[in-house]
Protein backbone atom coordinates (compact mmCIF):
# COMPACT_ATOMS: atom_id res chain seq x y z
CA UNK A 1 0.00 0.00 0.00
CA UNK A 2 2.69 2.48 0.96
CA UNK A 3 4.28 1.95 -2.40
CA UNK A 4 1.15 3.02 -4.22
CA UNK A 5 -0.17 5.71 -1.90
CA UNK A 6 1.77 8.34 -0.07
CA UNK A 7 0.61 7.94 3.50
CA UNK A 8 2.58 10.98 4.63
CA UNK A 9 -0.11 13.02 2.92
CA UNK A 10 -2.12 12.93 6.10
CA UNK A 11 0.75 14.34 8.11
CA UNK A 12 1.02 17.33 5.80
CA UNK A 13 -1.69 19.66 7.00
CA UNK A 14 -1.02 22.21 4.26
CA UNK A 15 -1.99 19.85 1.48
CA UNK A 16 -4.91 18.48 3.42
CA UNK A 17 -6.33 21.97 4.02
CA UNK A 18 -6.25 22.79 0.31
CA UNK A 19 -7.83 19.49 -0.68
CA UNK A 20 -10.57 20.18 1.86
CA UNK A 21 -11.07 23.69 0.45
CA UNK A 22 -11.29 22.37 -3.14
CA UNK A 23 -13.87 19.73 -2.27
CA UNK A 24 -15.70 22.25 -0.10
CA UNK A 25 -16.05 24.64 -3.04
CA UNK A 26 -17.17 21.85 -5.35
CA UNK A 27 -19.76 20.52 -2.89
CA UNK A 28 -21.00 24.07 -2.31
CA UNK A 29 -21.33 24.74 -6.05
CA UNK A 30 -23.06 21.42 -6.69
CA UNK A 31 -25.56 21.96 -3.87
CA UNK A 32 -26.10 25.59 -4.87
CA UNK A 33 -27.02 24.72 -8.46
CA UNK A 34 -29.14 21.80 -7.26
CA UNK A 35 -31.13 24.04 -4.91
CA UNK A 36 -31.49 26.83 -7.48
CA UNK A 37 -32.73 24.18 -9.90
CA UNK A 38 -35.47 23.14 -7.44
CA UNK A 39 -36.47 26.68 -6.45
CA UNK A 40 -36.48 28.03 -9.98
CA UNK A 41 -36.88 25.25 -12.56
CA UNK A 42 -36.60 27.75 -15.42
CA UNK A 43 -33.07 28.87 -14.54
CA UNK A 44 -30.57 28.04 -17.27
CA UNK A 45 -28.16 25.93 -15.28
CA UNK A 46 -27.12 23.20 -17.69
CA UNK A 47 -23.87 24.97 -18.61
CA UNK A 48 -22.96 25.71 -15.01
CA UNK A 49 -23.86 22.18 -13.93
CA UNK A 50 -21.75 20.71 -16.71
CA UNK A 51 -18.87 22.99 -15.72
CA UNK A 52 -19.12 21.88 -12.11
CA UNK A 53 -19.10 18.26 -13.22
CA UNK A 54 -15.94 18.81 -15.23
CA UNK A 55 -14.33 20.52 -12.20
CA UNK A 56 -15.07 17.44 -10.13
CA UNK A 57 -13.22 15.30 -12.66
CA UNK A 58 -10.28 17.70 -13.00
CA UNK A 59 -9.96 18.18 -9.25
CA UNK A 60 -10.12 14.46 -8.52
CA UNK A 61 -7.52 13.77 -11.20
CA UNK A 62 -5.00 16.26 -9.90
CA UNK A 63 -5.59 15.50 -6.25
CA UNK A 64 -5.17 11.82 -7.03
CA UNK A 65 -1.97 12.69 -8.85
CA UNK A 66 -0.65 14.26 -5.67
CA UNK A 67 -1.78 11.45 -3.37
CA UNK A 68 -0.54 8.46 -5.29
CA UNK A 69 3.01 7.33 -5.74
CA UNK A 70 4.87 9.90 -7.74
CA UNK A 71 5.56 7.60 -10.70
CA UNK A 72 1.80 7.29 -11.26
CA UNK A 73 1.48 11.09 -11.07
CA UNK A 74 4.02 11.49 -13.87
CA UNK A 75 2.14 8.95 -15.98
CA UNK A 76 -1.17 10.72 -15.33
CA UNK A 77 0.20 14.10 -16.41
CA UNK A 78 1.91 12.52 -19.43
CA UNK A 79 -1.45 11.05 -20.43
CA UNK A 80 -2.96 14.52 -20.20
CA UNK A 81 -0.30 15.79 -22.60
CA UNK A 82 -0.90 12.84 -24.90
CA UNK A 83 -4.65 13.47 -25.11
CA UNK A 84 -4.15 17.21 -25.62
CA UNK A 85 -1.60 16.59 -28.39
CA UNK A 86 -3.87 14.04 -30.06
CA UNK A 87 -6.91 16.32 -29.96
CA UNK A 88 -5.07 19.26 -31.39
CA UNK A 89 -3.11 17.50 -34.12
CA UNK A 90 -6.25 15.69 -35.28
CA UNK A 91 -7.86 19.04 -35.96
CA UNK A 92 -4.98 20.55 -37.86
CA UNK A 93 -5.05 18.62 -41.09
CA UNK A 94 -1.53 17.31 -41.44
CA UNK A 95 -0.50 15.74 -44.73
CA UNK A 96 -0.55 12.00 -45.33
CA UNK A 97 3.24 12.10 -45.64
CA UNK A 98 3.66 13.63 -42.17
CA UNK A 99 2.67 10.44 -40.39
CA UNK A 100 6.22 9.26 -39.66
CA UNK A 101 7.24 12.58 -38.15
CA UNK A 102 4.05 12.65 -36.08
CA UNK A 103 4.89 9.16 -34.84
CA UNK A 104 8.22 10.50 -33.50
CA UNK A 105 6.46 13.47 -31.98
CA UNK A 106 4.23 11.03 -30.07
CA UNK A 107 7.32 9.13 -28.94
CA UNK A 108 8.79 12.31 -27.51
CA UNK A 109 6.00 12.42 -24.91
CA UNK A 110 7.21 9.48 -22.78
CA UNK A 111 10.81 10.64 -23.19
CA UNK A 112 10.05 14.16 -22.01
CA UNK A 113 8.17 12.83 -18.97
CA UNK A 114 10.91 10.33 -18.23
CA UNK A 115 13.41 13.20 -18.15
CA UNK A 116 11.10 15.00 -15.74
CA UNK A 117 10.79 11.85 -13.65
CA UNK A 118 14.52 11.35 -13.23
CA UNK A 119 14.90 15.08 -12.61
CA UNK A 120 17.56 15.71 -15.26
CA UNK A 121 16.84 19.40 -15.62
CA UNK A 122 19.34 20.17 -18.38
CA UNK A 123 17.97 17.50 -20.70
CA UNK A 124 14.36 18.15 -19.75
CA UNK A 125 14.60 21.79 -20.69
CA UNK A 126 16.27 21.29 -24.08
CA UNK A 127 14.73 18.03 -25.26
CA UNK A 128 11.75 19.49 -27.15
CA UNK A 129 13.00 23.03 -27.93
CA UNK A 130 16.37 21.80 -29.21
CA UNK A 131 16.52 18.05 -29.83
CA UNK A 132 13.08 17.56 -31.33
CA UNK A 133 13.32 20.91 -33.08
CA UNK A 134 16.38 19.67 -34.96
CA UNK A 135 15.30 16.06 -35.38
CA UNK A 136 11.70 16.36 -36.62
CA UNK A 137 12.53 18.35 -39.79
CA UNK A 138 15.07 15.62 -40.61
CA UNK A 139 12.31 12.99 -40.38
CA UNK A 140 10.11 15.19 -42.56
CA UNK A 141 12.69 15.54 -45.32
CA UNK A 142 13.39 11.79 -45.37
CA UNK A 143 9.86 11.44 -46.73
CA UNK A 144 10.77 13.87 -49.50
CA UNK A 145 7.40 15.56 -49.86
CA UNK A 146 8.36 19.26 -49.95
CA UNK A 147 5.00 20.71 -50.90
CA UNK A 148 3.71 22.29 -47.67
CA UNK A 149 6.65 21.07 -45.59
CA UNK A 150 7.27 24.38 -43.77
CA UNK A 151 3.73 24.47 -42.49
CA UNK A 152 3.95 20.87 -41.27
CA UNK A 153 7.35 21.34 -39.62
CA UNK A 154 6.27 24.52 -37.88
CA UNK A 155 2.88 23.24 -36.80
CA UNK A 156 4.25 20.01 -35.35
CA UNK A 157 7.01 21.71 -33.36
CA UNK A 158 4.61 24.31 -32.08
CA UNK A 159 2.12 21.63 -31.06
CA UNK A 160 4.80 19.80 -29.10
CA UNK A 161 5.79 23.00 -27.31
CA UNK A 162 2.20 23.77 -26.37
CA UNK A 163 0.91 20.41 -25.30
CA UNK A 164 4.01 18.51 -24.21
CA UNK A 165 6.75 20.94 -23.22
CA UNK A 166 4.38 23.35 -21.46
CA UNK A 167 2.34 20.77 -19.56
CA UNK A 168 5.42 18.72 -18.64
CA UNK A 169 6.51 21.57 -16.36
CA UNK A 170 3.72 20.43 -14.06
CA UNK A 171 5.44 17.06 -13.80
CA UNK A 172 8.85 18.61 -13.18
CA UNK A 173 7.43 20.47 -10.19
CA UNK A 174 7.27 17.04 -8.53
CA UNK A 175 10.98 16.49 -9.22
CA UNK A 176 12.19 19.73 -7.65
CA UNK A 177 14.61 19.15 -4.76
CA UNK A 178 13.52 19.46 -1.14
CA UNK A 179 13.93 22.89 0.41
CA UNK A 180 14.53 23.48 4.12
CA UNK A 181 11.53 25.01 5.92
CA UNK A 182 9.17 24.08 3.08
CA UNK A 183 7.41 20.81 3.62
CA UNK A 184 4.63 20.84 0.99
CA UNK A 185 7.23 20.15 -1.69
CA UNK A 186 6.50 19.66 -5.36
CA UNK A 187 3.03 18.38 -4.64
CA UNK A 188 2.16 21.64 -2.95
CA UNK A 189 3.44 23.60 -5.94
CA UNK A 190 1.49 21.42 -8.36
CA UNK A 191 -1.69 21.82 -6.36
CA UNK A 192 -1.08 25.57 -6.09
CA UNK A 193 -0.63 26.25 -9.80
CA UNK A 194 -3.46 23.98 -10.95
CA UNK A 195 -5.88 25.28 -8.33
CA UNK A 196 -4.95 28.92 -8.99
CA UNK A 197 -5.27 28.49 -12.76
CA UNK A 198 -8.69 26.89 -12.50
CA UNK A 199 -9.93 29.41 -9.92
CA UNK A 200 -8.69 32.15 -12.23
CA UNK A 201 -10.88 30.75 -15.02
CA UNK A 202 -13.85 30.64 -12.66
CA UNK A 203 -13.20 34.18 -11.37
CA UNK A 204 -12.82 35.67 -14.84
CA UNK A 205 -16.02 33.90 -15.89
CA UNK A 206 -17.95 35.05 -12.81
CA UNK A 207 -16.78 38.68 -12.88
CA UNK A 208 -17.47 38.80 -16.60
CA UNK A 209 -21.00 37.43 -16.16
CA UNK A 210 -21.77 39.84 -13.32
CA UNK A 211 -20.25 43.10 -14.51
CA UNK A 212 -18.99 42.49 -18.05
CA UNK A 213 -19.61 45.48 -20.32
CA UNK A 214 -16.52 46.26 -22.38
CA UNK A 215 -15.30 43.52 -24.66
CA UNK A 216 -11.58 42.89 -24.58
CA UNK A 217 -10.97 40.95 -27.83
CA UNK A 218 -14.39 40.44 -29.43
CA UNK A 219 -13.01 38.81 -32.57
CA UNK A 220 -11.54 35.89 -30.66
CA UNK A 221 -13.55 35.48 -27.52
CA UNK A 222 -16.79 37.49 -27.42
CA UNK A 223 -17.45 36.60 -23.77
CA UNK A 224 -14.20 38.04 -22.46
CA UNK A 225 -14.55 41.50 -20.96
CA UNK A 226 -12.26 44.01 -19.28
CA UNK A 227 -14.35 43.75 -16.13
CA UNK A 228 -13.95 39.97 -16.03
CA UNK A 229 -10.22 40.23 -16.76
CA UNK A 230 -9.44 42.81 -14.09
CA UNK A 231 -11.80 41.33 -11.50
CA UNK A 232 -10.33 37.90 -12.19
CA UNK A 233 -6.74 39.08 -11.81
CA UNK A 234 -7.41 40.88 -8.53
CA UNK A 235 -9.32 38.00 -6.95
CA UNK A 236 -6.84 35.39 -8.19
CA UNK A 237 -3.92 37.36 -6.81
CA UNK A 238 -5.65 37.63 -3.42
CA UNK A 239 -6.51 33.91 -3.36
CA UNK A 240 -2.96 33.08 -4.42
CA UNK A 241 -1.60 35.18 -1.58
CA UNK A 242 -3.64 33.26 0.98
CA UNK A 243 -2.69 29.89 -0.51
CA UNK A 244 0.97 30.88 -0.35
CA UNK A 245 1.71 28.28 2.32
CA UNK A 246 1.80 25.75 -0.52
CA UNK A 247 4.84 27.50 -2.00
CA UNK A 248 8.24 28.50 -0.65
CA UNK A 249 7.52 32.11 -1.68
CA UNK A 250 6.88 35.02 0.64
CA UNK A 251 5.22 38.44 0.50
CA UNK A 252 5.75 40.45 -2.66
CA UNK A 253 7.20 37.48 -4.54
CA UNK A 254 4.02 35.56 -3.88
CA UNK A 255 1.82 38.42 -5.04
CA UNK A 256 3.88 38.81 -8.21
CA UNK A 257 3.75 35.08 -9.03
CA UNK A 258 -0.01 34.87 -8.41
CA UNK A 259 -0.52 37.93 -10.60
CA UNK A 260 1.54 36.36 -13.38
CA UNK A 261 -0.44 33.11 -13.12
CA UNK A 262 -3.67 35.08 -13.51
CA UNK A 263 -2.44 37.07 -16.52
CA UNK A 264 -0.85 34.11 -18.30
CA UNK A 265 -3.93 31.99 -17.63
CA UNK A 266 -5.99 34.55 -19.48
CA UNK A 267 -3.52 34.61 -22.38
CA UNK A 268 -3.51 30.80 -22.63
CA UNK A 269 -7.27 30.79 -22.71
CA UNK A 270 -7.57 33.27 -25.58
CA UNK A 271 -4.67 31.77 -27.55
CA UNK A 272 -6.47 28.44 -27.48
CA UNK A 273 -9.74 30.14 -28.46
CA UNK A 274 -8.08 31.63 -31.50
CA UNK A 275 -6.81 28.20 -32.52
CA UNK A 276 -10.27 26.73 -32.16
CA UNK A 277 -11.65 29.50 -34.32
CA UNK A 278 -9.03 28.85 -36.97
CA UNK A 279 -9.73 25.12 -37.24
CA UNK A 280 -13.45 25.81 -37.00
CA UNK A 281 -14.54 23.86 -33.94
CA UNK A 282 -16.12 25.02 -30.76
CA UNK A 283 -15.28 22.09 -28.54
CA UNK A 284 -12.19 20.02 -29.08
CA UNK A 285 -13.41 16.65 -27.87
CA UNK A 286 -15.55 15.07 -25.21
CA UNK A 287 -13.35 13.47 -22.59
CA UNK A 288 -14.59 15.76 -19.85
CA UNK A 289 -18.29 16.68 -20.06
CA UNK A 290 -19.64 20.21 -20.25
CA UNK A 291 -16.60 21.83 -21.60
CA UNK A 292 -16.06 19.63 -24.55
CA UNK A 293 -12.48 18.63 -24.91
CA UNK A 294 -9.66 18.27 -22.49
CA UNK A 295 -7.92 21.13 -24.24
CA UNK A 296 -10.68 23.46 -23.17
CA UNK A 297 -9.86 22.67 -19.58
CA UNK A 298 -6.10 22.82 -19.77
CA UNK A 299 -5.80 25.71 -22.23
CA UNK A 300 -4.81 28.13 -19.46
CA UNK A 301 -2.45 25.57 -17.90
CA UNK A 302 -0.46 25.50 -21.13
CA UNK A 303 0.63 29.03 -20.28
CA UNK A 304 0.54 29.07 -16.50
CA UNK A 305 2.56 25.87 -15.97
CA UNK A 306 5.83 27.08 -17.58
CA UNK A 307 5.41 30.68 -16.35
CA UNK A 308 4.84 29.54 -12.77
CA UNK A 309 7.58 26.93 -12.91
CA UNK A 310 10.29 29.26 -14.13
CA UNK A 311 9.32 32.07 -11.75
CA UNK A 312 9.43 29.70 -8.77
CA UNK A 313 12.59 28.06 -10.04
CA UNK A 314 14.27 31.45 -10.29
CA UNK A 315 12.96 32.91 -7.04
CA UNK A 316 13.22 29.92 -4.69
CA UNK A 317 15.54 27.24 -6.07
CA UNK B 1 -15.43 -20.27 -23.85
CA UNK B 2 -15.24 -18.60 -27.23
CA UNK B 3 -17.85 -16.08 -26.12
CA UNK B 4 -15.68 -15.14 -23.13
CA UNK B 5 -12.59 -14.81 -25.33
CA UNK B 6 -14.46 -12.52 -27.72
CA UNK B 7 -15.85 -10.50 -24.82
CA UNK B 8 -12.42 -10.00 -23.28
CA UNK B 9 -10.84 -9.11 -26.62
CA UNK B 10 -13.46 -6.67 -27.86
CA UNK B 11 -15.42 -5.38 -24.89
CA UNK B 12 -12.37 -4.91 -22.68
CA UNK B 13 -9.09 -4.75 -24.58
CA UNK B 14 -10.02 -3.33 -27.98
CA UNK B 15 -12.72 -1.02 -26.64
CA UNK B 16 -10.34 0.63 -24.17
CA UNK B 17 -7.48 0.66 -26.64
CA UNK B 18 -9.65 2.51 -29.14
CA UNK B 19 -11.06 4.93 -26.61
CA UNK B 20 -7.95 5.78 -24.60
CA UNK B 21 -5.16 5.34 -27.12
CA UNK B 22 -6.64 6.05 -30.55
CA UNK B 23 -9.20 8.50 -29.20
CA UNK B 24 -12.35 6.98 -30.69
CA UNK B 25 -15.61 8.36 -29.43
CA UNK B 26 -18.69 6.13 -29.72
CA UNK B 27 -21.90 8.06 -30.18
CA UNK B 28 -25.33 6.55 -29.64
CA UNK B 29 -23.87 3.01 -29.62
CA UNK B 30 -26.32 1.83 -26.96
CA UNK B 31 -28.91 1.77 -29.75
CA UNK B 32 -27.84 -1.86 -30.22
CA UNK B 33 -28.74 -2.77 -26.62
CA UNK B 34 -32.42 -3.02 -27.45
CA UNK B 35 -32.00 -4.89 -30.73
CA UNK B 36 -31.66 -8.65 -31.07
CA UNK B 37 -30.80 -9.10 -34.70
CA UNK B 38 -29.58 -6.43 -37.05
CA UNK B 39 -27.33 -5.61 -39.99
CA UNK B 40 -24.82 -2.86 -39.24
CA UNK B 41 -24.02 -0.93 -42.42
CA UNK B 42 -20.93 1.23 -42.11
CA UNK B 43 -18.53 3.20 -44.27
CA UNK B 44 -15.04 1.76 -44.56
CA UNK B 45 -11.70 3.53 -44.23
CA UNK B 46 -9.40 1.39 -42.18
CA UNK B 47 -8.77 -2.00 -40.62
CA UNK B 48 -9.68 -0.33 -37.36
CA UNK B 49 -13.28 -0.05 -38.59
CA UNK B 50 -14.03 -3.74 -38.00
CA UNK B 51 -12.37 -3.52 -34.59
CA UNK B 52 -14.42 -0.43 -33.72
CA UNK B 53 -17.65 -2.07 -34.83
CA UNK B 54 -16.96 -5.19 -32.79
CA UNK B 55 -15.96 -3.08 -29.79
CA UNK B 56 -19.23 -1.17 -29.97
CA UNK B 57 -21.36 -4.34 -29.85
CA UNK B 58 -22.87 -4.98 -26.39
CA UNK B 59 -21.03 -7.82 -24.66
CA UNK B 60 -24.12 -10.04 -24.54
CA UNK B 61 -24.39 -10.10 -28.32
CA UNK B 62 -20.73 -10.23 -29.29
CA UNK B 63 -20.71 -13.93 -30.26
CA UNK B 64 -23.85 -13.51 -32.35
CA UNK B 65 -22.37 -10.85 -34.65
CA UNK B 66 -20.34 -11.60 -37.75
CA UNK B 67 -18.40 -8.97 -39.70
CA UNK B 68 -18.56 -9.74 -43.42
CA UNK B 69 -15.06 -9.65 -44.89
CA UNK B 70 -13.34 -10.39 -48.18
CA UNK B 71 -12.07 -13.94 -48.56
CA UNK B 72 -9.35 -12.86 -50.98
CA UNK B 73 -7.91 -10.65 -48.23
CA UNK B 74 -8.58 -12.29 -44.89
CA UNK B 75 -8.68 -15.88 -46.09
CA UNK B 76 -5.61 -16.05 -48.30
CA UNK B 77 -4.44 -19.18 -46.52
CA UNK B 78 -6.41 -21.82 -44.63
CA UNK B 79 -4.61 -20.81 -41.42
CA UNK B 80 -5.43 -17.14 -41.85
CA UNK B 81 -9.04 -18.05 -42.53
CA UNK B 82 -9.23 -20.11 -39.33
CA UNK B 83 -7.64 -17.29 -37.33
CA UNK B 84 -10.00 -14.59 -38.54
CA UNK B 85 -13.02 -16.87 -38.20
CA UNK B 86 -12.05 -17.61 -34.61
CA UNK B 87 -10.88 -14.24 -33.35
CA UNK B 88 -12.89 -11.82 -35.48
CA UNK B 89 -15.84 -14.14 -36.01
CA UNK B 90 -15.80 -13.22 -39.69
CA UNK B 91 -18.07 -14.38 -42.46
CA UNK B 92 -15.69 -14.56 -45.43
CA UNK B 93 -17.17 -13.89 -48.85
CA UNK B 94 -15.67 -13.81 -52.32
CA UNK B 95 -15.59 -10.28 -53.65
CA UNK B 96 -15.03 -11.36 -57.24
CA UNK B 97 -17.86 -13.80 -57.82
CA UNK B 98 -20.94 -11.89 -56.80
CA UNK B 99 -22.87 -13.00 -59.89
CA UNK B 100 -22.13 -16.67 -59.34
CA UNK B 101 -25.05 -18.93 -58.43
CA UNK B 102 -24.97 -21.65 -55.82
CA UNK B 103 -23.48 -22.14 -52.38
CA UNK B 104 -20.64 -19.67 -52.69
CA UNK B 105 -22.85 -16.73 -53.66
CA UNK B 106 -22.17 -14.03 -51.03
CA UNK B 107 -25.83 -12.99 -50.89
CA UNK B 108 -26.86 -16.59 -50.09
CA UNK B 109 -24.07 -16.86 -47.52
CA UNK B 110 -25.24 -13.76 -45.69
CA UNK B 111 -28.89 -14.84 -45.72
CA UNK B 112 -27.88 -18.25 -44.37
CA UNK B 113 -26.12 -16.64 -41.41
CA UNK B 114 -29.08 -14.35 -40.77
CA UNK B 115 -31.37 -17.38 -40.72
CA UNK B 116 -29.09 -18.99 -38.14
CA UNK B 117 -29.74 -15.97 -35.93
CA UNK B 118 -26.49 -14.12 -36.48
CA UNK B 119 -26.31 -10.36 -36.94
CA UNK B 120 -24.00 -8.97 -39.62
CA UNK B 121 -21.59 -6.08 -39.98
CA UNK B 122 -21.12 -5.04 -43.58
CA UNK B 123 -19.03 -2.42 -45.29
CA UNK B 124 -20.80 -1.99 -48.64
CA UNK B 125 -18.12 0.34 -49.99
CA UNK B 126 -16.26 -2.88 -50.73
CA UNK B 127 -12.74 -1.72 -50.03
CA UNK B 128 -11.16 0.83 -47.74
CA UNK B 129 -10.22 3.15 -50.60
CA UNK B 130 -8.62 6.54 -50.09
CA UNK B 131 -8.67 7.72 -46.49
CA UNK B 132 -11.91 9.48 -45.54
CA UNK B 133 -13.39 9.46 -49.06
CA UNK B 134 -16.70 7.65 -49.38
CA UNK B 135 -17.17 5.42 -52.42
CA UNK B 136 -20.46 4.35 -54.03
CA UNK B 137 -22.09 1.44 -52.17
CA UNK B 138 -22.31 -2.06 -53.61
CA UNK B 139 -25.83 -3.32 -54.23
CA UNK B 140 -25.54 -6.74 -52.56
CA UNK B 141 -26.69 -5.60 -49.16
CA UNK B 142 -29.96 -4.32 -50.66
CA UNK B 143 -30.65 -7.81 -52.05
CA UNK B 144 -30.07 -9.33 -48.62
CA UNK B 145 -32.41 -6.82 -46.99
CA UNK B 146 -35.08 -7.45 -49.63
CA UNK B 147 -34.93 -11.20 -48.96
CA UNK B 148 -35.20 -10.72 -45.18
CA UNK B 149 -37.20 -7.49 -44.77
CA UNK B 150 -38.02 -8.14 -41.09
CA UNK B 151 -34.38 -7.57 -40.10
CA UNK B 152 -33.50 -3.99 -39.18
CA UNK B 153 -30.46 -2.22 -40.50
CA UNK B 154 -28.34 0.20 -38.47
CA UNK B 155 -26.38 2.84 -40.41
CA UNK B 156 -23.02 3.76 -38.88
CA UNK B 157 -20.78 6.58 -39.96
CA UNK B 158 -17.14 6.55 -38.96
CA UNK B 159 -14.72 9.40 -39.25
CA UNK B 160 -11.02 9.59 -38.46
CA UNK B 161 -9.85 6.00 -38.37
CA UNK B 162 -8.74 6.24 -41.96
CA UNK B 163 -6.16 8.67 -40.63
CA UNK B 164 -5.26 6.54 -37.63
CA UNK B 165 -4.49 3.52 -39.82
CA UNK B 166 -4.83 4.28 -43.54
CA UNK B 167 -4.65 1.71 -46.30
CA UNK B 168 -1.09 0.86 -47.22
CA UNK B 169 0.54 2.07 -44.01
CA UNK B 170 1.54 -0.20 -41.17
CA UNK B 171 1.81 2.36 -38.37
CA UNK B 172 -1.13 3.09 -36.12
CA UNK B 173 -1.21 6.71 -34.97
CA UNK B 174 -3.71 7.98 -32.43
CA UNK B 175 -6.26 10.20 -34.15
CA UNK B 176 -9.40 11.60 -32.58
CA UNK B 177 -12.12 9.65 -34.35
CA UNK B 178 -15.84 9.30 -34.11
CA UNK B 179 -18.25 6.41 -34.62
CA UNK B 180 -21.85 7.55 -34.96
CA UNK B 181 -24.73 5.09 -34.80
CA UNK B 182 -28.01 5.89 -36.51
CA UNK B 183 -31.35 4.46 -35.44
CA UNK B 184 -32.33 0.93 -36.43
CA UNK B 185 -34.82 0.83 -39.24
CA UNK B 186 -36.65 -1.69 -41.41
CA UNK B 187 -36.63 -1.28 -45.16
CA UNK B 188 -39.67 -0.27 -47.13
CA UNK B 189 -40.66 -3.56 -48.82
CA UNK B 190 -42.13 -1.76 -51.81
CA UNK B 191 -38.84 -0.22 -52.87
CA UNK B 192 -36.34 -1.77 -55.24
CA UNK B 193 -32.65 -2.33 -54.58
CA UNK B 194 -31.52 1.02 -56.01
CA UNK B 195 -33.94 2.90 -53.79
CA UNK B 196 -32.75 0.96 -50.74
CA UNK B 197 -29.10 1.73 -51.51
CA UNK B 198 -29.97 5.38 -52.05
CA UNK B 199 -31.82 5.46 -48.73
CA UNK B 200 -28.84 3.91 -46.92
CA UNK B 201 -26.46 6.36 -48.56
CA UNK B 202 -28.63 9.25 -47.50
CA UNK B 203 -28.77 7.96 -43.93
CA UNK B 204 -24.96 7.72 -43.85
CA UNK B 205 -24.53 11.23 -45.21
CA UNK B 206 -27.10 12.55 -42.73
CA UNK B 207 -25.06 10.99 -39.90
CA UNK B 208 -21.91 12.54 -41.28
CA UNK B 209 -23.40 16.01 -41.34
CA UNK B 210 -25.23 15.71 -38.05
Amino acid sequence: MEKIFRVDYFQKNNLLIVVAIIFGILIFATLLFYIIGIVNPNAKLSELKARTKSWWIMASMFILATVVNSMISYIAIAFLSFVAFRELYSLMGFRESDRRAIFWAFLSIPIQYYLAFIGWYGAFIIFIPVVMFLFLPFRFILKGETNGIIKSMAALQWLLLLTVFGISHLAYLLSLPELPNFNSGGRGLLLFVVFLTEINDVMQFTWGKLFGRHKIIPKISPNKTWEGFIGGIISTTIIGFFLGFLTPLKGSELIFVSFMVAVSGFIGDVVMSSIKRDVGVKDTGNLIPGHGGILDRIDSLIYTAPVFFHLVYYLAY
Amino acid sequence: MRKIILQVIYCVIIRNFLRLFIGVKFENSNILMTEEQFIVIANHNSHLDTMAMMAAIPHKLIHKVKPVAAKDYFGRTKFQEKLSNYFINTLLIKRTSSSEKGGDNPIRQMIKELDKGYSLIVFPEGSRGNPEVMQPLKKGIALVLLERPHIKFVPVFMYGMGKALPKGDGIILPFTSIVKFGNAEKINTDSNKDEIILNIEQRLIALKEQ
